[in-house]
Formats: C-alpha cells, structure tokens, sequence
C-alpha cells in the first residue's frame, strides 16, 4: 500500500542538508552556526535510517546503530561547542564569527 | 495512504522547522523552531520503524540539546542574533549558490535514475518479505541491545570514554578564571 520509496527519504534529506549549509554559510552568530550544524547531523542520520530501512538486511541493525553513534558523538560535540562560546565570550564580549579575527592577518 | 500523509506532514514540519532556525534573528525562536524541526524527525524515524533512534532523538536533541542551547543563549550576549543585511551581497550569493548546488547534486541522481527505479523497483520499499517479518515485531529496542552488548562493546566502551572526555572538557573550557584579589585572572 505504501508508496513511499527511499527516494523520498533522500530528497528530504538532501533539502535538510542545503539549508544546514545556507545556515553555517550566511550566519554570523556561533550559536547558529552550531544549530545548523545539529540540522546536518540529523539530515544525515535521516539517510542512515532509511538506507537501513530500505536495504536488504535490516536484522543487522547497522542503521540504528551508527544512527545511535552519531548522536551520542553529536552530543558530545554540542557540549563541548556550547563551552567554547561561552569561554569565547567571556573572552571577546562577542560571539559574532566576523569580530572574532584575532587570526587574521592585518 | 495515511503513510504517505504523514510523510509529507512530517517533512513539511521538518523543512519549516530548520528554515526558521537558520532564519529568525531572535536566537530563542529559533531554539523553538529547532526543537520543531528535532520532533519532526523523531515522527520520521518513526516511521521508518526506528523505534528506539526516535525515543533516544527526543531524549537527547529536544531534552538536552535544546536546553544546552537555551542557557548558552541566556549565558552570551543578546537573544536577538547578528543582522543579516551585514552580510554582503557576495556573502549571499556564495551561501545560497552552495546552499542550493550541493543538495542538487546529490538528488540528481535519485529523479534521474526514475526510469530504471520503475524498471527494477525498489523492491524492499514495498515488500521485502524480511521487512515485513521486522515490522510486526514489537521493537527493534530488545535486538538493539543484544548488538551493542555484544558485537558493539568495544566501541560503545570507546563512546562513553568520550563521552566522559567531552564532559571533562567542556566544564574545563567553560569554568571562569577565579580573580584574585588584584582582580587579575589567575588560572583555575
């Protein structure tokens, strides 16, 4: 009855990705950047999930199981990313990505 | 048909979700409407008969995740975020072209390759008779367990070391440098 094919999973996906990426790209806040990012994350994990689901060995449970990986590191990411702003900020009284230049050749 | 449905649902909530994220220049909308965005997921994952991965994207993405941002937001600056007309033209363009050329790239081949998909279709969409067995089954949580007990032990062992690492670490980055007397930082 279903008609949904993996196709659909992967087109959404792919979408997700694009506007992950509009938002690292045209974003100047980190903490944005860092919400895009997580929205990358998931787009990924979407097609783990449905490559799994629509492949042809789904008792090996590979799809859950990078799924569940990839947010557990996700997470950790999040953390430690939440922790560089906050010592950014304290830093630089900013957590605009064009102030931070101190890198940046004069 | 009610699959369908709720696909389309799903990923219309999804899609809003991440745009307004990316979008809104108040920092705490835009928090809410990742939270949307996260839920959104969950419902797919859902349906794609990944149980234990929906309850485990609620728990960690909309519980913890979400609220992480929302003290960070609280803990920096203000809540409205940058001005985007500061971006420049080029700025644009360059994000938008990226933005729009990568996700091309990679459906392409999917709407491409329709004919021969037709031809040979995508069989275990519909009915690959091991899918079938899976969907009846009352979860996936109890072979989910099994598998990382046992063929996944060591890196789940890995992951909780960096787990504990990355726990470490973040309290290490975030702690504020005591100020002595003099009002000088002194290393914590």
């Amino acid at each position: 009855m279903s008609n949904l094919t993996l196709e659909h999973y992967l087109i959404l996906s792919a979408v997700l990705l694009g506007i992950g990426l509009l938002g690292v790209f045209t974003r100047r806040n980190v903490i944005v950047v860092l919400f895009s990012i997580e929205i990358l994350f998931n787009a990924a994990n979407l097609n783990f999930i449905a490559f799994w689901r629509f492949g042809d060995q789904p008792e090996a449970l590979m799809g859950p199981i990078f799924a569940l990986f990839a947010i557990a590191v996700a997470a950790a990411e999040v953390a430690v990313g939440l922790a560089l702003v906050i010592a950014v900020y304290r830093h630089f009284k900013t957590v605009d990505l064009e102030k931070l230049d101190t890198l940046k050749e004069e | 048909m009610i699959e369908q449905v709720a696909f389309y649902i799903l990923s219309a909530v999804a899609v809003l979700g991440a745009l307004l994220a990316v979008s809104r220049r108040n920092l705490v909308h835009g928090v809410f409407a990742l939270l949307l965005f996260f839920a959104a997921l969950s419902g797919l994952f859902v349906m794609l008969l990944a149980d234990y991965v929906a309850a485990v994207q609620v728990l960690v993405y909309i519980g913890a995740v979400g609220i992480l941002l929302l003290f960070t937001i609280m803990l920096t600056e203000h809540v409205t975020g940058d001005d985007l007309r500061r971006l420049g033209v080029r700025g644009w363009f360059w994000g938008l072209l990226l933005a729009v050329a990568v996700p091309a790239v990679l459906i392409l081949p999917a709407v491409l390759n329709e004919k021969s998909a037709k031809a040979a279709p995508i069989v275990v969409a519909q009915g690959n008779p091991a899918l079938a067995n899976n969907a009846t089954q009352a979860n996936t949580v109890k072979a989910l367990g099994k598998v990382l007990m046992e063929k996944y032990v060591v890196p789940l062992e890995v992951l909780a070391l960096l787990l504990t690492a990355a726990l470490i670490g973040a309290v290490a980055v975030a702690h504020a440098p005591e100020k002595d007397a003099s009002g000088k930082d002194t290393p914590a």
